[in-house]
């Protein structure tokens, strides 16, 4: 098990106004969120001596947000990733404050990501792609440049495998759009789906048709990270971290040389042995979800259903309010909103301060969640919280 | 970089970068034949074409022509309705499948499967690679069903 299981936890949680179109800055947007994360601990900002992020080149950086809120930080970082990242980042903070090198690091992402660089694509040099991605050239000259159709390359032979059908695929969806009937503040409330209308829906790029991908918003979000010790003069329940695999990677760049294997595998391999516990502990989960596909994916590399059991699972209703794992339950970035994973990370904290107490938007007593990263069949991380 | 003569042509999709590592692998397939890199030690074929083994990390690879009679059969596939790159909406979907090479072992090659309907196509099914003179001076290999 992880020696520092339960030193360090996650005390502050923030987000920005959520929209199709922000009018303004990734910079405002980060601001609003680190205040609401800082407000929400407890704290105030110049406590706050260490301020992380992941971008991919269409946000502001951790200066300027420091900057901002009148902090002048001890260490600043800025690194370029998509999904995995905020798992990536916890995990350096932990580093950083067991070195003695900070001791409250607020790490956040902010994008106009819908009205500003969309991550779908589009508007690239070709050459740039080809010449940026390993292998790129056996790709991007067959017009194979979207996430869409580097995961579905995948999916497709996974779901041949696990004898998965598209309507496993609209488990997925009909699951997530479910839970953001019950969030207010998610993109698609008041706007549920229906198996039946799921399944009319024409493909974008087989095998995912428009609800199979992700949302694109204009949206920040921030967490707070510090020790246990620390914790104790925060006003909010500490969620603590009892086990967390930074980032695991497939065993080749061009990931696409071997369809039979994701990086979240090797996660899995490490992270219930990481924490001290077992898959069947778990009572509240997010799982990374820029596409339905890659919930079922995860699902078998993080060993909460068999390969045989995936379709079964997710039919049955298990990552339903109720289920065996209620997931996403602020509905996912499928239907809340998509700020490349740490949506899902600020709402598995919520759940687990118990903080919908009293609502059906609660899972009723929670102690223990996983919280999946996925930046692609590539690079994978993950961590364990406990309450 | 490379560059890359436009001029002599309308086509407008990307056209393949050749580099320092791959270039055996284009300049074949402008001959209309596939060469595949091998490693020396391990004896494993490599693919994509790299500056060392993946397989075992040696830096002595070798390159291998297995000529123009290539065939296998469909590993994977994603056909997209909406143009990802320039060039691509004339012909939509975009069928793109993974094959599983019957001339060597591991070797899995990603190329559009053309003259295809979407409803032929499926894992598992036979294909053979065949090249479109995309330039005066260009081909790009291409898996087609057998019929």
């Amino acid at each position: 098990m992880w020696d520092l299981s339960g030193k360090y936890a996650i005390v502050g949680v923030g987000e920005s106004e959520r929209s199709k179109n922000s009018g303004t800055t990734p910079l405002h947007l980060a601001l609003q969120a680190a205040r609401n994360a800082i407000e929400d601990a407890g704290l105030n900002a110049k406590d706050i001596d260490a301020f992380m992020s992941y971008s991919e080149h269409d946000s502001c950086t951790s200066h300027q947000l420091a900057t901002y809120l009148g902090v002048r930080p001890r260490y600043v970082k800025d690194i370029m990733g998509g999904g995995s990242s905020t798992e990536l980042l916890i995990a350096d903070a932990v580093s950083l404050i067991e070195s003695g090198q900070a001791t409250a690091v607020l790490i956040f992402r902010s994008m106009n990501g819908r009205s500003g660089v969309r991550m779908g694509g589009g508007g690239w040099s070709t050459d740039l792609l080809q010449s940026a991605i390993e292998g790129g050239s056996f790709i991007i000259p067959y017009g194979m440049a979207s996430p869409s159709q580097w995961f579905g390359m995948f999916a497709t032979r996974h779901m041949y495998e696990a004898n998965l059908t598209q309507e496993h695929l609209g488990h997925v969806c009909v699951s997530f759009y479910e839970h953001a009937q019950r969030n207010p503040k998610a993109m698609l409330h008041g706007k549920p789906l229906s198996m039946e209308h799921y399944l009319k829906t024409s493909h974008l790029s087989y095998p995912f048709t428009k609800h199979d991908f992700c949302l694109e918003t204009d949206e920040a979000n921030a967490i707070i990270v510090t020790s246990a010790e620390r914790a104790k003069d925060c006003k909010s329940r500490p969620v603590f971290i009892k086990g967390i695999v930074a980032r695991e990677a497939h065993p080749h760049a061009h990931y696409w040389s071997d369809l039979s294997q994701v990086a979240a595998d090797y996660v899995g391999e490490r992270i219930y042995e990481n924490a001290g516990i077992q898959p069947e502990d778990l009572d509240v989960a997010s799982i990374y979800d820029c596409y339905s596909w890659v919930v079922l994916r995860q699902l078998e590399a993080y060993k909460i259903a068999s390969r045989e059991g995936l379709g079964d699972f997710v039919a049955q209703g298990n990552l339903k309010m109720g289920g065996k794992l209620p997931s996403n339950t602020a509905g996912g970035m499928l239907s809340e909103g998509y700020t490349h994973g740490m949506n899902n990370v600020l709402e598995i904290t919520r759940q687990l301060r118990h903080e919908y107490k009293g609502t059906e938007r609660q899972v009723e007593g929670c102690e223990l969640g996983l919280c999946t990263g996925w930046l692609g069949p590539d690079a994978a991380g993950a961590m364990i919280l406990n309450n | 970089m490379m560059s890359i003569e436009k001029t002599s042509s309308k086509y407008e999709k990307p056209i393949p970068l050749k580099t320092i590592d791959n270039k055996p692998y284009w300049d074949a397939a402008d001959q209309h034949e596939l060469a595949i890199q091998s490693c020396e030690d391990c004896k494993r074929a490599i693919h994509p074409p790299g500056p060392a083994c993946p397989h075992c990390g040696s830096p002595t690879i070798e390159w291998i022509n297995y000529g123009s009679d290539v065939t296998g059969t469909i590993y994977s596939f994603v056909m997209t309705y909406v143009p990802m790159l320039p060039g691509f909406q004339h012909d939509l979907p975009t069928i793109i499948a993974q094959v599983e090479v019957d001339q060597m072992e591991g070797v899995r090659i990603t190329a559009n499967l053309i003259n295809a309907a979407p409803e032929e196509v499926a894992i598992g099914k036979a294909v053979k690679m065949t090249w479109i003179d995309i330039t005066e001076d260009r081909a790009l290999p291409q898996w087609a069903l057998m019929k």
